[in-house]
């Protein structure tokens, strides 16, 4: 007959060579994933102009956002790994799959993939409504006229200028702090495209680069990447890992909270309120999860003392003194008292710290470093500690 | 060379088989219906989701926690099914499986009836095809004893009507059924793929209970290192990591990547456990 007949043992060839067919396929789509493809060569400037006029008539694809910020561990234990919860509040940390759909410069819809549940934002025109199974809440909100639509990356064409024009503003302004520059091309979810860095000049800064993978073809932003200098593997990064330019079906955005649903109707907070100025200080991720609900409720108000320039600019915010027992806020009820509970306990565990500044608490992260100072004042930059420290110094 | 192949060899000439014959197929599905231990087993498993939902309907009365396919068992009675998978997947249906695949060539070899099986004109092959097909049979009998009942009862308790996605968009009956249609087939293709891993076991061994606990050891390591986030470079090749993604059929509109991803690895399971058996089988000495 055969040879597995003549010599069974050959027959143990079948298994090995069905796992080295998938190993050697799995190595070779992962090879090709990373082969850089060859596009003609642009400048940063043209990319970004490109970037800005691209405007896809739609899309839907499925985004993944991990995030690495060295923070301790927040999330619940028993939450399995992969997949996290579905609460928009819970993404701080962790990875994270987004369904994305788009469709013009009105219709759009974020799908947040949780273990055994979804939050959706879904935009149909002027409603944008908000769900959360696990609660099984819907939130509705109204869109003000004139809202500048959310797909254009940076409103610079709302300034009396062409793109281009802007573009160049906007690098001119960028280069005292921050070096732009087009290295090279990438493959983004299967697309060609091409990477633009921001690499920041300041060399004590903890961000290593800023890295954005624009399509090719389409010229839209499919992946940004925040590296840090302290680890390997991006800080954060935030990719599609599938994409289709094609037009979703309509249906996709129509909403009709399901029976049995709470609806709110959500005070909108957007009006006449533009998004804040994407400065450099706005990609630090500074902000503790729960510090407006911690100890020291005040942070907000006050104003924030800013020390140094560009990449390597130290926030102070004053607050109230830290006590060392947790502040029970009279004003939450009961229910809510476990939040500020675990933001304190989690506070408590970070690692003391003291200096010419006064004593504090110091966080460490991969991209960003925060100082509580115990005489309420918190630090925050994405610099190494010791810069915090000299900040506090200077400015106590 | 065993006793069993010379005979085979030796009688073929003689013996035309059909080419395509159900009759072995029909056998072991007589077998395994005709056991009482699978039926105490699937009297288990059914079990299940009758008592989550009288237990739902008899205390939930005002608590309303949570839309997660568990509580939202009360919108609609096609939850009861799909909440009965959430807990069946992570321990009966598995268990039902280790039982059933443990038991398809140890179980013969234990009561000697497997060299009387290789007596008949029937290639090793193709009788290990016939073993693994019966296995994905009931592992689908294993699933629609959850759904069937677990639909009756939740929609005689709880109504039928439309279905909220966990999108918050709600579904059409027909559509909603089709759904439930579409997980039952998806955890029928995962536990095939372990009834695959099973049938492996099962040939490298006399002792069915031997080979059916070596199947559920495998499902609960699996879980443990499902579980552990330093491992999650591991996660994407574990059986049990997949079984769960069938939440993404609840979604609208249905979230495919997982899924898909659970199916290649299914059908890779299947095939390199399913050679591995054969290889096993091949070169092994009946003696019993």
């Amino acid at each position: 007959m055969s040879i597995f007949t003549t010599r069974p043992w050959t027959r143990w060839a079948v298994p090995a060579a069905a796992v080295a067919l998938v190993a050697a396929g799995s190595v070779a789509v992962s090879s090709t994933a990373t082969a850089d493809p060859t596009l003609p060569p642009m400048t940063p400037s043209e990319l970004l102009v490109a970037v800005q006029q691209a405007r896809p008539a739609g899309l839907s694809g499925t985004v993944v956002q991990t995030s690495d910020l060295g923070l301790p561990a927040l999330t619940l234990p028993g939450m399995g790994a992969g997949r996290g919860s579905a609460e928009l509040s819970g993404t701080i940390t962790g990875t994270h799959t987004w369904r994305v759909w788009l469709a013009g410069p009105s219709k759009a819809r974020l799908a947040l993939l949780g273990q055994g549940g979804e939050s959706d934002i879904v935009r149909d025109g002027k409603d944008v409504w908000v769900w959360a199974s696990s609660s099984k809440e819907a939130t509705h909100y109204l869109v003000p006229e004139g809202m500048a639509h959310p797909t254009s990356l940076g409103d610079l064409g709302a300034l009396p200028v062409t793109p281009a024009e802007a573009t160049d503003k906007l690098l001119a302004m960028l280069d005292p702090s921050t070096e732009v520059t087009v290295p090279g091309t990438t493959t983004v979810a299967g697309r060609a495209a091409y990477q633009l860095v921001l690499t920041p000049r300041a060399t004590e800064s903890l961000v290593a680069s800023v890295r954005l993978a624009v399509d090719a073809e389409t010229k839209v932003p499919l992946r940004v990447q925040v590296m840090s200098t302290r680890i390997p593997t991006p800080a954060i990064e935030v990719g599609f890992t599938a994409v289709d330019f094609g037009v979703p079906d309509a249906q996709t955005f129509a909403f009709t909270p399901p029976a049995g649903t709470t609806v709110t109707e959500g005070q909108t907070p957007l009006t006449g309120e533009k998004p804040a100025d994407k400065g450099v200080n706005s990609m630090v991720p500074g902000e503790l999860p729960g510090k407006t609900t911690g100890p020291g409720a005040g942070l907000a108000s006050a104003k924030p003392k800013l020390v140094g320039t560009g990449w390597a600019t130290v926030v102070i915010v004053k607050g109230e003194p830290r006590t060392t027992s947790a502040p029970e806020d009279p004003t939450t009820g009961p229910g809510k008292s476990a939040r500020p509970d675990a933001v304190s306990s989690m506070l408590a565990q970070l690692p003391a710290t003291s200096g010419t500044w006064g004593t504090g608490r110091v966080l460490e992260g991969t991209i960003f470093t925060a100082v509580l100072a115990d005489d309420g004042r918190v630090a925050f930059g994405a610099v190494p500690a010791d810069r915090l420290y000299a900040a506090l110094a200077s400015a106590s | 060379m065993s006793v069993a192949e010379g005979v085979q060899q030796r009688s073929e000439p003689a013996y035309r088989p059909k080419p395509f014959s159900t009759r072995l197929f029909r056998s072991e599905m007589a077998l395994i219906g005709g056991r009482r231990r699978n039926q105490m087993g699937l009297l288990v498993l059914a079990a299940m989701p009758i008592i989550m939902a009288v237990a739902t309907k008899l205390t939930a009365s005002d608590r309303r926690r949570g839309g997660d396919l568990m509580s939202s068992m009360m919108s609609n009675g096609l939850f009861v099914p799909l909440a009965a998978f959430l807990v069946e997947m992570t321990m009966f249906l598995p268990l039902a499986i280790a039982m059933l695949s443990g038991d398809s060539i140890a179980g013969e070899a234990n009561l000697g009836t497997l060299r009387y099986l290789l007596t008949v004109p029937v290639s090793r092959t193709r009788l290990l095809a016939v073993k693994f097909a019966s296995l994905c049979a009931g592992a689908l009998w294993g699933v629609l004893v959850v759904a069937v009942p677990g639909a009756i009862v939740g929609i005689a308790l709880f109504g039928f009507g439309p279905m909220p996605t966990l999108s918050g968009t709600t579904l059409g009956g027909a559509e909603a059924i089709g759904r439930l249609v579409l997980v039952c087939l998806y955890l029928t293709a995962g536990l095939s793929a372990l009834a695959a891993v099973g049938l492996f076991i099962s040939t490298l061994t006399e002792q069915p209970i031997g080979a059916a606990v070596a199947v559920m050891i495998s499902t609960i390591v699996s879980w443990i290192l499902v579980g552990v986030p330093q491992l999650s470079w591991l996660h994407p090749w574990l059986l049990v990591n997949h079984w769960m993604a069938f939440e993404d059929f609840v979604r609208d509109p249905i979230a495919w990547d997982a899924p898909l991803a659970g199916l290649r690895l299914f059908a890779l399971y299947a095939v390199v456990f399913w050679t591995l058996a054969w290889a096993r089988f091949a070169g092994k000495d009946v003696t019993s």
